[in-house]
C-alpha cells in the first residue's frame, strides 16, 4: 500500500473536502439552488453523524473482524454522557462530545475484556445483551435523576453561539459541528487502519494463530479495536443527541443496531469507502425504499404503499446476493477486472451481476 | 415457598416456548452453520397460513400437518434460491441474508394480514381444566408445551445421533468438500436442515398463537429469548436449547417477582452474559477445534 495517494484520486478528495466545506451555503448559489435546499443540510449532518458511527463498528466487525450486534448500547452511552454533561453541568458542546468520546471509548476498552473469550455468533448475542440490558439500566431508579429515566432527555435546541451569530443559521452551525469531526475522524481511521494496528487487526482476523506467530499480542489487539469502535460510536452518539435535541433510552434500540451491520456489509466491510457508502445508505434508506416505490409502475394500483418492509427485505436480500462484497468491494472488484484485461487483454471472468445481465441478453 | 414454587413452574413453561424457538435455531445452526435471525418471522408467517386454512373451514389437525408440509417447502425454497448464492460468501453475509427474511416475511405478513390481532384456537387436547401438582397450578397448554419442546429434541437428538440422514447433514455443516466425497449430498442436506428447522418453527408458532394472538409482530420478544436460550444452552446442542430455555424462563419469571418487574429482561440477558464468560460456548456446546 502506497502512502501517498495516485493523482486522480487526491484531486477527487481534494473536490470532494472543498464541497463538504461550502455545502450548507450552496443552495443560496444559482445553480445548486434548483436541487438544494436546507433540508439537504440537515440529511448531510445526519450523514455525518453515521458516518462516524458506522466508521466505529467497520473498525470493530470489518477490521478485527468481531461481529457486533451491539453498537446502539455504545452509541446510546455517549449520547446519555454528553447529554447529561451539557445539560446538567453546562458543558460547552465540544468538551461534552471529547470526553463522551473518550469515556465510551474506555467502556467500550473494558467490555472487550469480557468478549475476549467469545467470538461468532455467541459474542454476537452477548454483544445484542447489551442493547437489551442497557435501556433497563436507563431507566433503573438509581439513576432516574441524571438520565431521565423512560421521560428521557430534552436539550434546550442547539443554536449559534454569540460569538458567530448573523454569520451562519442554526442549520449551518450543526453541520460543521458534525461535518469536522466526521472528516478528521475518517482521516483518523484511514491511518489507523493503514499502521501497524490496522494491520493487527487484519492479521487477527484473517487467522488469529498467524497473528500471534507475527507475535501480535491479540488480547491487547481485539480490546483496542473495542476500544476505538465505542469512541467512534460514543462521539456519534455525543453528536447526535446534539443535533436530535431528544433522547430516550428506546433511542438506539435493536432494530437500529442491526441495520448498522447491514449496512457496512451492503456498503463494504473493511474499507473507509465502503463506510462512507454505508452512511449515505443508511441515511436515506427510507427515502430510498420511497423512490423504488415511486419506480413501480402501477403501484398505486396494486396498493404497493403497504409492502414498504417487504420491499425493503427484498432490496437488502438482493444487494446481499448480487453484491457479496458490499459497493466499496464491486468498485474494487471492477477495477482490479479492468486493471487484468488491460495487461493480459483477455477477458477476466465477469462479476455476478455482469453475469445476470448476460444471460438474460 | 409455594409462591417460589408457583413461579418456577410458571417460569418453567414460559421457558419451554423459548425452548422450542432454540430448538429451531439449534437444528439450522448444526445443519447448516447458519444463525437464522428470520427464525422467529417465519414461524409467524406459517402460523398465518395455518390461520387462513383453519378460516377456509378445514379441520384443525388436517390444517396442522398441511401447515408443517408447506412450512418445510418455503424453508427448503429459501434455502436452495436465497441462502445458495450466498454460501461461499463471507460467513457475515449469511446472517445479513437472514436479516433481510425477518423483514420480508414481517413485510409481508403485514401487506396480507395486514389490521387486528386475529385468534387462534387450541388444538383440543389443550382444553380443560388447569393442573395442580403439589403446591403448583400449571395450565393444560402450558403443559403441552413442556411436552411438545421435549418430544422435538428427543426427535432432533434421535436424527443426529442415530440415522444416517442426521450423520449426513452433520457431515454436510462441518465439512462439505469430505462429506461430497464421500457421497454426501450436501445441497440436499442444507436444504432439508431449513426445511426441518422451518418445521419446528411452525409448530412453535402454531402453540404460541392462541396465548399471544396472531400478528406479525408477536414472535419479536419469544425469538430474543429463543437466540438466547440457544446461545445458553450451546448452539450445537439440543439438550443445551431445552436447559437454556428453561434456565432462562425461570430466571426471568424469579427475577420479576422478586427484583422488580421492569427489570426481569435485563436479569435474564445479563445471566447470560455471566454463563458467556465462564463457557464460551454455552452450557452445552462444544469448542469447535481449529476454529478462532
Amino acid at each position: 500500500m502506497t502512502d501517498v495517494l495516485p493523482r486522480p484520486r487526491a484531486l477527487l478528495l481534494i473536490l470532494a473536502l472543498v464541497i463538504l466545506a461550502v455545502f450548507p451555503y450552496l443552495y443560496t448559489w444559482p445553480f445548486f439552488g434548483s436541487f438544494l435546499d436546507p433540508f439537504r443540510t440537515f440529511q448531510a449532518t445526519r450523514f455525518a453523524i453515521w458516518l462516524i458511527i458506522l466508521m466505529g463498528l467497520n473498525l470493530l466487525t470489518g477490521y478485527s473482524g468481531q461481529i457486533s450486534l451491539g453498537h446502539g448500547a455504545f452509541i446510546a452511552v455517549g449520547a446519555y454522557i454528553a447529554a447529561i454533561l451539557m445539560n446538567d453541568y453546562s458543558v460547552p458542546v465540544f468538551a461534552a462530545v471529547l470526553a463522551a468520546g473518550v469515556l465510551t471509548g474506555l467502556v467500550g476498552f473494558l467490555i472487550g475484556i469480557p468478549a475476549l473469550r467469545l467470538s461468532g455468533p455467541y459474542l454476537a448475542i452477548a454483544t445484542l445483551a447489551l442493547v437489551i440490558v442497557l435501556p433497563n439500566i436507563i431507566k433503573h431508579r438509581l439513576v432516574e435523576d441524571w438520565t431521565g429515566g423512560v421521560m428521557g432527555i430534552s436539550l434546550s435546541t442547539s443554536h449559534v453561539p454569540g460569538s458567530l451569530e448573523g454569520m451562519t443559521t442554526d442549520y449551518q452551525w450543526i453541520y460543521y459541528t458534525c461535518m469536522v469531526p466526521a472528516v478528521i475522524m475518517t482521516a483518523m481511521a484511514w491511518s489507523v487502519t493503514r499502521s501497524r494496528v490496522g494491520r493487527a487487526f487484519i492479521a487477527l482476523r484473517d487467522s488469529k494463530l498467524g497473528a500471534q506467530q507475527m507475535g501480535i499480542d491479540v488480547s491487547l489487539y481485539r480490546m483496542t479495536a473495542f476500544g476505538l469502535c465505542a469512541l467512534y460510536a460514543g462521539t456519534g452518539g455525543a453528536l447526535y443527541v446534539y443535533t436530535a435535541g431528544y433522547l430516550g433510552p428506546a433511542t438506539f434500540d435493536i432494530g437500529i443496531s442491526l441495520t448498522m451491520l447491514v449496512m457496512i456489509v451492503l456498503g463494504g466491510l473493511a474499507s473507509i469507502l465502503g463506510t462512507i457508502f454505508a452512511a449515505i445508505m443508511m441515511t436515506v434508506r427510507i427515502d430510498f425504499v420511497d423512490f423504488v416505490i415511486g419506480m413501480i409502475p402501477f403501484g398505486d394500483r396494486i396498493g404497493i404503499d403497504t409492502s414498504r418492509d417487504a420491499l425493503f427485505g427484498l432490496l437488502l436480500i438482493l444487494a446481499i446476493i448480487f453484491t457479496p462484497t458490499g459497493v466499496a468491494g464491486s468498485i474494487r472488484e471492477g477495477r482490479e477486472r479492468r486493471e487484468a484485461r488491460r495487461v493480459t487483454g483477455t477477458g477476466a471472468p465477469p462479476s455476478r451481476l455482469a453475469r445476470l445481465f448476460r444471460r438474460k441478453a | 415457598m409455594a409462591e417460589l414454587i408457583q413461579q418456577v413452574a410458571t417460569g418453567l413453561s414460559t421457558g419451554s416456548l423459548y425452548a422450542i424457538f432454540a430448538l429451531a435455531l439449534v437444528l439450522i445452526y448444526r445443519s447448516t452453520r447458519v444463525v437464522n435471525f428470520s427464525q422467529g418471522q417465519m414461524a409467524m408467517f406459517t402460523t398465518f397460513v395455518a390461520w387462513s386454512l383453519l378460516n377456509w373451514g378445514l379441520h384443525f389437525w388436517f390444517a396442522f400437518f398441511l401447515t408443517l408440509l408447506i412450512a418445510g417447502v418455503m424453508g427448503a425454497l429459501v434455502e436452495k434460491a436465497l441462502m445458495r448464492p450466498v454460501e461461499n460468501a463471507p460467513s457475515l453475509n449469511a446472517v445479513i441474508l437472514t436479516l433481510g427474511l425477518l423483514t420480508l416475511f414481517g413485510g409481508l405478513a403485514l401487506r396480507i394480514w395486514a389490521g387486528e390481532p386475529k385468534t387462534f384456537p387450541s388444538p383440543g387436547v389443550f382444553e380443560g381444566a388447569p393442573l395442580t401438582l403439589g403446591p403448583a397450578t400449571i395450565s393444560r397448554p402450558n403443559i403441552g408445551v413442556f411436552c411438545t419442546s421435549v418430544l422435538i429434541m428427543v426427535a432432533i437428538y434421535m436424527l443426529f445421533n442415530y440415522t444416517k440422514v442426521g450423520l449426513a447433514m452433520r457431515g454436510a455443516a462441518q465439512n462439505r468438500v469430505a462429506s461430497q466425497l464421500v457421497g454426501v449430498r450436501v445441497g440436499r442436506m442444507l436444504a432439508l436442515g431449513w426445511a426441518l428447522s422451518a418445521m419446528v418453527g411452525a409448530v412453535a408458532g402454531m402453540l404460541l398463537a392462541p396465548t399471544l394472538y396472531l400478528s406479525p409482530s408477536m414472535m419479536m420478544g419469544v425469538l430474543l429469548f429463543g437466540f438466547a436460550a440457544a446461545v445458553l444452552g450451546g448452539l450445537d446442542s439440543p439438550l443445551g436449547a431445552i436447559v437454556g430455555g428453561l434456565v432462562l424462563g425461570v430466571t426471568q419469571n424469579l427475577a420479576g417477582t422478586y427484583i422488580g418487574s421492569d427489570i426481569d429482561i435485563a436479569v435474564a440477558f445479563l445471566a447470560i452474559i455471566l454463563v458467556l464468560i465462564v463457557r464460551p460456548t454455552g452450557l452445552f456446546g462444544k469448542q469447535a477445534i481449529g476454529s478462532d
